[in-house]
């Protein structure tokens, strides 16, 4: 069927991703313009690599948002999943498949008690993730008594680099490990909740979880999967902000469950479930993202940009609300 | 209260009632809790090292607690569980000097001492304890960053948050050192927060960079702040043309001391500065007039600013190539 442009337009406009596309669209314009730094290919990589670890988080986040639960333990897991990897690490060597084969283990494992504890105790997921929180970070604030991991092997340390660039002012940027594993863990995600049966069986659990179970669908294999899904996450996030950070300290990651939170919402997944997609996440993670980066591009002084942040999402998030507004009053009158 | 805390709580809180007298531990010696920035760091684990200590040797109960997140409002709810508990002295090493005046106000009506550290500007306390002259600090750090920069170009300075009470005075002592003394050097814009995480202090390092090319200097001021830009700075190979200096822990900025990343860190012990706290804690306890020159038992001859309630025992520590080893060998 062919369709007009007037027609899309109208379609889109229904969209939250197209709002939260212009509005970062009119940010990158206007940084573009207004700073030297913004709208180049460093520049780029430099984001993508430092908001790689929130952005992993943030996919595993929303698939455990679009079937109606939250996790928030996940920092908790990220920790202690980097740390016993990092611990066996500089004590057997080790390799980059068997770091990660390791860190996703143990992040799939506390995902299970998780799923376990939410699902066989039908206790809301919130509660279950606060305390499994506590216990997760508890546990390795005790055990490692808060030491941190200085050195690690150098073969890590060093990182991967793919099509190295070198420019004139001898910068050098390229694929590095953070941008590699956030690009195959958006389309693992991607395609999860898309291509396979079992996405749209998550999105139909979200939705309403009592037809899901009529119709029959095994929801506890359902939640088991969302749950590890977000521990594999976690598990991955953690070694490349390892990477980045150079060591493990078990005290960093907890705290930055709502950074990551915020990016999922702010990309349209609903915290009543059943809504959200993967390009929504990507828009939201930019939009933060573009927002720190700019601001400090700009010379916006440190005193003033937290303001500026708080406006640009409540912005963006109207601008969604008006639309569906609109929309509905529409709706009444036809 | 942190969770390990609560976890040491509770288990003393068993042994206690299973031996049937719950009061004598109370009975022990009196009791000082220190409300520390954070729990689980190593700065502050090295903190509660020299608590400990002191308590062992002056007879009082000394422990250390802090909030699992950088945030004054869980200093506040920390601090409304000793009043309660009815400890005999608060050690306090604020976030937030507003946030936490009216609680220890509170603390003080009901007849507990307070004792800060990193807190000249803290209402509500009876003394402040510092191992360093906070001016000075500034200064030091500042005269190494000038002399890595030729004294003249572009720099940046980082700060824990921008209320952290400390990390802005040395900021704002630095700085006027420098408008005085080397004429050549600018402050490129306003400081940044996030000393006191590595990757805030990593991402901003990456945007400063581009921001301002003709950078070569960064000067932090929280104890993760040279971690994370010099990791960036190592990162861009940028290392010869930007110099970081700022305030360090000998073990974790190793391997950016060698690489010749960071020039030169610059702190005190923080395991003499808890030392210190409590050390303070017991002349005050015992009633003794403090007065200028006094001796602090274990730290030496002290200057006291007795309007100000300002108690200094100087002690900067260098860390270069040539220190860091042997002070990792004492456990920094």
């Amino acid at each position: 069927m062919h369709e007009s442009r007037a027609d899309l337009f109208q379609r889109l406009k229904r969209r939250h991703e197209f709002w939260l596309a212009s509005v970062i669209a009119i940010l990158v314009i206007f940084l573009s313009v207004a700073t030297q730094g913004f709208l180049t290919l460093q520049n780029f990589f430099d984001l993508l690599t430092s908001y790689a670890f929130l952005g992993i988080l943030a996919a595993g986040l929303l698939v455990v948002l679009i079937s109606g639960g939250i996790d928030i333990s996940f920092t908790a897991t990220a920790s202690i999943a980097q740390y016993i990897t990092m611990l066996l690490a500089n004590k057997y060597g080790l390799d980059w498949f068997s770091v990660f084969a390791l860190a996703i283990l143990v992040g799939v494992l506390l995902g299970a008690i998780n799923a376990i504890l939410i699902d066989r105790l039908q206790i809301s997921s919130i509660i279950v993730s606060i305390a499994t929180l506590n216990i997760f970070y508890g546990l390795l604030v005790f055990v490692t008594g808060g030491k941190y991991i200085y050195s690690l092997p150098s073969w890590f340390g060093k990182g991967i680099y793919w099509f190295e660039y070198v420019d004139a002012d001898e910068i050098s940027y390229g694929l590095n490990l953070q941008i590699l594993a956030l690009l195959v863990m958006f389309t693992i995600t991607w395609l999860l909740l898309n291509r396979t049966n079992i996405g749209r069986q998550i999105y139909a659990l979200g939705g309403n979880r009592e037809a899901a179970q009529r119709l029959g669908f095994n929801v506890f294999r359902l939640n088991i999967l969302v749950y590890c899904y977000m521990g594999l996450t976690a598990g991955v996030a953690s070694l490349i902000q390892a990477q980045l950070a150079q060591s493990v300290a078990p005290t960093v990651l907890v705290g930055k469950e709502l950074d990551v939170l915020a990016a999922v919402v702010l990309g349209g997944a609903s915290l009543a479930g059943g809504v959200g997609t993967v390009l929504g996440t990507v828009l939201g993670l930019a939009l933060l993202a573009i927002m720190q980066n700019g601001l400090i591009l700009i010379g916006v002084s440190s005193y003033w940009s937290q303001f500026f942040v708080g406006l640009v999402i409540l912005l963006s998030v109207s601008a969604t609300a008006l639309s569906a507004r609109r929309k509905r009053k529409g709706n009444l009158v036809e | 209260m942190n969770r390990r805390e609560t976890l040491k709580l509770m288990g003393a809180t068993a042994v206690a009632s299973i031996s049937g007298l719950p009061q004598l531990a109370n009975a022990a010696g009196q009791e000082m809790v220190v409300v520390v920035k954070i729990a689980g760091i190593p700065w502050f684990n090295a903190l509660e090292v020299g608590v400990k200590k002191a308590g062992g040797e002056f007879g009082i109960n000394a422990s250390m607690v802090g909030p699992s997140a950088v945030d004054p409002a869980q200093q506040v709810k920390l601090i409304e569980d000793l009043i309660a508990k009815k400890v005999a002295v608060i050690g306090l090493v604020p976030l937030d000097v507003k946030v936490t005046e009216p609680v220890l106000k509170r603390a003080q009506a009901a007849g507990i001492k307070v004792i800060t550290h990193e807190g000249p500007e803290q209402a509500g306390r009876d003394w402040n304890v510092e191992l360093i002259d906070s001016i000075k600090f500034g200064e030091v750090q500042m005269e190494r960053l000038a002399k890595d920069m030729g004294e003249e170009g572009e720099y940046v300075v980082y700060v824990g948050t921008l209320t952290t009470p400390l990390h802005n005075i040395w900021a704002d002592a630095a700085i006027a050192f420098q408008k005085k003394n080397y004429p050549k050097m600018k402050l490129a814009t306003d400081r940044f927060p996030g000393a006191d995480v590595t990757d805030d202090a990593y991402k901003t390092t990456l945007d400063v960079i581009k921001a301002y090319p003709n950078l070569k200097g960064i000067l932090c001021f929280g104890s993760q702040g040279p971690i994370g830009a010099g990791n960036a700075v190592r990162e861009k190979k940028l290392g010869k043309k930007i110099a970081v200096v700022g305030t360090v822990l000998p073990s974790q900025g190793k391997s950016l001391i060698d690489d010749g990343i960071i020039r030169e860190g610059f702190l005190w012990n923080p395991t003499d500065a808890g030392y210190a706290m409590v050390a303070v804690a017991k002349l005050v306890l015992d009633g003794k007039e403090i007065k200028d020159g006094i001796e602090v038992p274990g730290l030496g001859k002290a200057a006291v600013d007795v309007a100000n309630k300002q108690i200094k025992v100087d002690k900067i520590m260098r860390i270069n190539k040539d220190t860091v080893d042997s002070l990792i060998k004492g456990g920094l």
